[in-house]
């Protein structure tokens, strides 16, 4: 479904990927692991198009098309969905305007007909119920006020609302506490389906125990460095980044944050 | 065309029509005198920094326009209107019930006494000084319009005032409202500024009102002449004890558009409401400069701005607060926030605060931005296009404004406006 070939990247004249090589068929979970600046969140901000981002060389390809040459909003309504670090808030478009005008915009590519405010606010109520989020959430602003946990879950509402071909959640269990964490795999695992495929960007191990990946790799310095089943993650868990010669001046300090905060 | 001279054209100063009552003949005849030597704006008048380079009157504009033959298009909006055609109150094109406690005449309608009466209160709310054009309306308005509300009357739907510019020729138009609200007196004004034909026309527009004890008055302002229109508008108001003025100002830009809006609290409790919303594009050019002055202790008022300015546009936004030594316990909030849709639009913003009481409550903010890269990319990621998205950020910076417009019929007029300048905003993104 995915094919990613010796794809390179750069921010402000800094590369940051430097020739990743990645496929991923559909149905298949993988997760992507490593310490705090070797890329795993430009790879995703790279996928969804963020033109912050450029692309100095390499190919991506998603069902035999060219990603690349796709603004960001085809990418979506092709099935690209970036589930964010940091969603943003945007104080005067409500979240169900948001969401409906996203909704509308994939069923109009798809040839299908608008749906209705009933309609939709139908779907929406059910899916809000999905992911612990009261629905007056649906009046408020994009985000706006939301607490971390909240926007995460909000997050995964898009996605369930979007059924996207490919999710990408990078770093989707920072900030959560362990009954958010819960609610979001939950969600997540709800998107499992043959016909999906789910990239999932992560520090820490103890998402994958949520969310089981099929393949995990580690990125270090902008490339792929090893690749395996679910137990690679789990032997980082056990020796850290070290083991793969990796430096991670952070691992210590944020899995400090990490436990405190659990 | 010739540049305007450095002091206002002779031209300017020959006022239209005689069927005025005396009193009101003699005010017009003795503001004339007074502004023989009035300079026009330079960039060095205070007021006028960043709009004189946009006013550009010529003689051929000097003349008053005919209002004779004109329909206008004010019986096209249901409910309550008055047809105000190149700056003349039009009977036949207006409706308006026949009451008791609201009287709504014509200046040329009223007894000599009355117009006595009014012609000592016209003025009253501006500063001339400050307000240098409300003095020329004074000096050339052809006919004017004097609404006044009884203790206690209520008007039970709005009153559309629809001031159209007829620019079949080049011209002016000199529309005059003077509101007498009595005591708890209640009433909606709209005032929807249009215009039909493409020669240079000039409007110089005043509406006044006075606000007795307990009256509550909206009004709500369109400003939507056509390109050829430059247009200098002022409201001025003052407010008795525990009055309440609400103003809803929308401004589309043109090839020069000021308004000057002046609200004086005199009375303990009084409260007001400025909402302002402009927009501008292509060359555009809009000049909001508003003053509130808390004269009386205890009064209320709250200012919120937004300007956004697409292309080669110019915004500018002056907001004065001054609260005199005996205004205690004033509570003033100004918000101006400006957004930049291109790196070629000009927003010149300037809050002015003057505060002479110990025991107030006073805040101003202002900020200009662009919209933000990351909520565009955000709304992108999830399928909606790159030209909705900034539709949705560029509303999202006026729907709360435009919201609490309260009547619905002028919020859809607004809308589709805005629909129209987004078409073009946006048009290349």
């Amino acid at each position: 479904m995915l094919s990613i070939k010796n794809l390179h990247a750069s921010v402000e004249g800094k590369e940051i990927l430097k020739g990743i090589n990645l496929e991923i068929k559909a149905g298949e979970v993988h997760a992507i692991m490593g310490p705090n600046g070797s890329g795993k969140s430009t790879l995703a901000q790279v996928l969804a198009g963020n033109d912050a981002f450029e692309v100095t060389s390499g190919s991506v390809t998603m069902h035999g098309e060219d990603l690349l040459e796709k603004a960001t909003e085809e990418r979506a309504r092709d099935g690209v969905f970036l589930a964010f670090q940091y969603p943003v808030e945007i104080p005067g478009v409500s979240n169900l305007q948001f969401m409906r005008t996203s909704v509308n915009a994939m069923r109009h590519h798809r040839g299908e007909s608008e749906m209705n405010a009933a309609e939709f606010m139908k779907l929406a109520r059910e899916i809000s119920k999905q992911v612990d989020l009261d629905p007056a959430f649906l009046k408020r602003g994009v985000n706006e006020g939301f607490s971390g946990g909240e926007k995460k879950r909000n997050e995964i509402m898009q996605a369930l609302m979007l059924q996207p071909k490919l999710a990408i959640l990078d770093e989707t269990d920072s900030g959560l506490d362990i009954d958010a964490l819960k609610v979001v795999s939950d969600g997540v695992n709800a998107l499992r389906a043959e016909d999906r495929a789910i990239l999932m960007v992560t520090h820490y191990q103890r998402l994958l125990d949520h969310i089981v990946p099929d393949f995990v790799h580690v990125l270090a310095e902008g490339k792929i460095v090893k690749s395996g089943g679910r137990e690679l993650a789990l032997e980082l868990e056990e020796r850290g980044y070290a083991w793969l010669g990796i430096k991670d001046d952070e691992t210590a300090a944020s899995s400090a944050l990490s436990n405190s905060a659990n | 065309m010739k540049p305007a001279p450095s002091l206002l054209s002779s031209a300017f100063l020959q006022p239209a029509g005689q069927a005025l009552p005396a009193p009101l003949l003699a005010l017009r005849k003795q503001r004339g005198a007074a502004l023989v030597d009035m300079p026009m704006p330079t960039r060095k008048t205070e007021n006028w920094k960043y709009s004189s380079k946009y006013l550009k009157l010529t003689d051929e504009m000097a003349t008053s326009l005919p209002t004779a033959g004109k329909t206008g298009s004010a019986l096209a909006v249901p409910g309550y209107k008055v047809a105000f055609i190149n700056g003349v109150m039009v009977p036949e094109a207006s409706e308006y019930p026949d009451l008791n406690d609201i009287l709504i005449q014509r200046f040329s309608d009223l007894s000599d006494a009355e117009a006595s009466e009014l012609a000592e209160r016209l003025d009253s709310t501006l500063d001339a000084k400050a307000v240098q054009f409300a003095g020329l309306n004074t000096a050339r308005f052809e006919d004017g319009l004097v609404i006044r509300l009884k203790p206690d009357a209520v008007l039970d739907q709005p009153l559309f005032i629809i001031h159209e510019v007829t620019a079949d020729a080049s011209g002016s138009a000199f529309p005059r409202i003077f509101v007498e609200a009595g005591r708890n007196s209640q009433i909606t004004l709209v005032e929807e500024f249009i215009s039909s034909g493409q020669e240079a026309v000039f409007v110089n527009s005043v509406t006044e009102f006075t606000l007795a004890e307990g009256a509550n008055v909206t009004n709500i302002r369109l400003s939507m002449g056509g390109e050829n229109v430059q247009h200098i508008g002022a409201t001025g108001v003052t407010q008795q004890r525990s009055s309440r003025f609400e103003s809803h100002c929308v401004g589309f830009g043109g090839p020069l558009r000021r308004h000057d809006l002046r609200v004086r609290l005199e009375g303990k409790g009084a409260e007001c409401k400025l909402n302002g919303v402009v927009v501008t594009q292509g060359t555009q050019h809009y000049d909001n400069h508003t003053t509130i002055e808390h004269v009386a202790p205890n009064c209320d008022s709250e200012e919120t701005y937004r300007n956004i300015a697409a292309d080669k546009s110019h915004a500018v936004f002056n907001g004065r607060i001054h609260i005199h030594p005996d205004a205690q316990k004033s509570n003033a909030n100004m918000s101006n926030k400006n957004l930049l849709l291109s790196t070629g639009a000009e927003i010149d913003t300037k809050p002015e605060l003057e505060i002479y009481a110990d025991d107030v409550k006073c805040a101003h903010g202002a900020t200009i931005g662009q919209l933000d890269k990351e909520s565009l990319f955000y709304l992108v990621s999830r399928g909606i296009g790159i030209r909705e998205a900034n539709v949705l950020l560029t509303m999202a910076f006026i729907n709360e404004l435009v919201a609490q417009i309260p009547v619905d019929a002028v919020k859809d007029t607004v809308q589709i406006r805005l629909n129209q300048f987004f078409d073009q905003a946006f048009q290349e993104v």
